[in-house]
């Protein structure tokens, strides 16, 4: 009797660490089979399914720079609005006749600038918390994004610029039709997420970014420069909002006031329901893309099925409070015992 | 692990419960009609869903009417037209919350053969028909009210709405055309993105530099309700204040004596005109490129059919 019970209980204890990894799959994947069930003839449709990763293309930027921002226990509010910055000032740059080239390394480049401001800010400023400095900065990017462009819109951008948000991977050597073709952004989105994985987990400043917010004392005095690994996230979190800008660029073909209005909230949001934690030092880059994709398939789901979007605000509050509280009964069976 | 489970069959129920929600199938055209911002938080978007409801049962076309969680954004406004063309409809009706965000979707559906009808937000695409209120004409017939209430020369502001839609622009240039016709004289000309908060903080700094304003034209109601908070504040209460849109607020105010008049908008007609007019081009017809829904001066004397 005893013996079957160990047994048992160390199947359990060998389950823990897969569950812990890839719980929230399981979770994704049942989405998709639940809306494939409701909207048989649609969801799973060629078009449907690029339209999924389209709209998620530039929101999982955010998402992806936020992660590592929130794994080192802080936060970044400012993601939408440095991302709004760098869209204001491609338009601009791009309306003054700047070659392509230089047009698409500018909201790289601003994106980047914006995320070192805040990473100086917290670290030389001293600021209390990540918090403040990225609130102050939240306004401050987007009121600098209305000054350059005089809050108005600035639209029309040439093809090179729109490709990666925008562009179209024919598919049809594989016999595929006109219509079943690769959006670049989702390629994109695979190309950033695979590097971004490889570097948070195999080089050391990655590990060094998951030491930081596990135990930033430690970290402190096992000799790691905290604050020049924090400059680093921060800057990179910039970079990934100026992708994102890029992407944003290519699919309105427009820079406009309203862009990335509360997408820090979504990108936050995408984050938690992944299985990052507050607390720092948790999370993977896997579970980010299941949580901006849980968010995407919910709103592309429930657009399909004529759902009010009031209702919509509701199921996305319901499964961030669900997905984290998943979380703490998945942690409850890890400690028992 | 029981737990987990009981969540799981949790979230699968109440998806389904969501999903009896979703309309049955009609066997008639089926129209998408995408608006800006929810009915039930603005009368205006809640009279363009009434209009094009009724006009659709009455044509018996299969109506998938969408709104964004809030006015504004743009991104949901775009993520539900694309789902809604993926899943597929027979012509799009569609106020768009930002025209250059909207202009590749547009074009992307025309191209696929789905006809597309603008309501209330003139795109930019060129060859799409326009259904809406004629914004300057509205704007100018309120700055002509205004030209008859005040004395030869007096000063005069005009708040705009968001300055990056064309609504805003037109009805800021019918108005500045309007007072110059009539030789007022226009001290500011400042956006308070057609908020009512915005609207009253505009004007108070205008009357502290401008104390003898004699009237103010807001682009939309909620800026003319805020400039009205701000002139009764500072007691300048024989201010001339003419908003656009006729909301019921608006109406109430004006026979309370508060706001002097406003310019009605037929939104019930974007809605059923919308709908009518997209249906014409599903089933092949032509329609012209600009249609006009009308604007009408509410003041005192019919404020009542308003309310």
């Amino acid at each position: 009797m005893e013996d079957k019970e160990k047994k048992i209980e160390s199947l359990h204890l060998k389950l823990i660490p897969y569950f812990e990894k890839y719980g929230i799959l399981l979770l994704l994947v049942l989405m998709i089979l639940v809306m494939h069930i409701l909207q048989p003839d649609v969801f799973l449709s060629w078009r449907n399914v690029t339209n999924v990763f389209k709209q998620i293309s530039w929101q999982s930027m955010l998402a992806l720079g936020v992660f590592m921002v929130i794994v080192t226990a802080g936060i970044d509010l400012s993601v939408g609005s440095i991302m709004m910055l760098s869209l204001m000032i491609l338009a601009v740059v791009a309306k003054a006749g700047a070659p392509w080239f230089i047009v698409v390394l500018t909201p790289l480049i601003a994106g980047f600038l914006c995320g070192l401001f805040n990473g100086l800010g917290i670290t030389l400023l001293r600021m209390p918390h990540p918090f403040i400095m990225t609130l102050g900065t939240l306004y401050i990017f987007r009121g600098a994004g209305n000054l350059i462009s005089g809050g108005t819109p600035i639209s029309g951008f040439t093809d090179e610029v729109r490709y990666l948000g925008h562009g179209r991977i024919d598919l049809q050597w594989l016999g595929l039709e006109k219509s079943q073709y690769l959006p670049v952004s989702l390629v994109l989105i695979a190309i950033v997420y695979i590097i971004f994985w490889i570097f948070l987990n195999k080089s050391k400043t990655g590990k060094w970014i998951y030491a930081i917010g596990g135990n930033p004392n430690a970290a402190r005095a096992s000799g790691i420069n905290v604050n020049k690994i924090l400059i680093i996230v921060y800057s990179l979190c910039g970079f990934l909002s100026g992708i994102g800008a890029l992407i944003l660029a290519g699919r309105t073909d427009s820079g406009y006031p309203n862009a990335g209005l509360q997408s820090e909230l979504d990108a936050i949001a995408a984050c938690i329901i992944g299985g990052a934690s507050f607390f720092g030092g948790r999370g993977t880059v896997l579970g980010v893309f299941a949580g901006v994709m849980i968010m995407g398939i919910l709103r592309n789901g429930l657009n399909l099925m004529d759902v009010s979007s009031f209702w919509q605000q509701v199921l996305i509050g319901s499964i961030i409070v669900l997905a984290v509280y998943i979380d703490v009964l998945r942690r409850d069976i890890g400690t028992r015992k | 692990m029981k737990n987990l489970t009981k969540i799981i069959s949790v979230i699968i129920t109440s998806v389904f419960l969501l999903a009896s929600f979703s309309t049955g199938a009609f066997a008639g055209k089926k129209i998408l009609f995408s608006i800006k911002g929810p009915g039930s938080g603005n009368p205006f978007w809640a009279s363009v869903e009434k209009g094009a409801k009724e006009e659709a049962a009455k044509l018996g076309v299969d109506l998938v009417l969408v709104a964004p969680p809030q006015e504004g954004d743009v991104q949901a406004q775009i993520n539900q037209v694309e789902d809604q063309l993926a899943k597929g409809v027979d012509a799009i009706a569609l106020a768009p919350g930002d025209p250059n965000a909207f202009a590749p979707i547009v074009d992307d559906a025309i191209k696929s053969g789905v006809p597309v009808v603008f309501v209330d937000t003139k795109g930019i695409n060129e060859g799409v028909t326009f259904i809406g209120t004629n914004n300057m004409n509205g704007a100018e017939l309120a700055a002509k009210f205004i030209c008859d209430k005040t004395p030869k020369g007096s000063d005069v502001a005009i708040l705009t709405g968001i300055e990056s839609q064309s609504t805003a622009l037109l009805r800021r240039d019918g108005a500045i055309k309007g007072f110059k016709n009539c030789g007022l004289n226009i001290v500011a000309t400042q956006t308070a993105e057609w908020d009512t908060a915005k609207g009253r903080s505009v004007t108070e700094s205008i009357i502290l530099k401008n104390p003898n304003i004699k009237a103010i034209f807001a682009s939309n109601d909620n800026m003319g309700l805020g400039a009205m908070q701000a002139l009764k504040d500072a007691d300048m209460n024989d201010v001339v204040v003419v908003g656009f849109d006729a909301t019921p607020d608006a109406a109430t105010s004006i026979l309370k004596g508060e706001m002097t008049a406003t310019i009605a908008q037929f939104s019930y007609n974007m809605g059923a005109y919308g709908v009518k007019y997209a249906l014409e081009l599903a089933n092949g017809g032509s329609i012209d490129p600009n249609i006009d829904t009308g604007t009408q001066l509410v003041t005192k004397d019919n404020a009542n059919d308003f309310k």
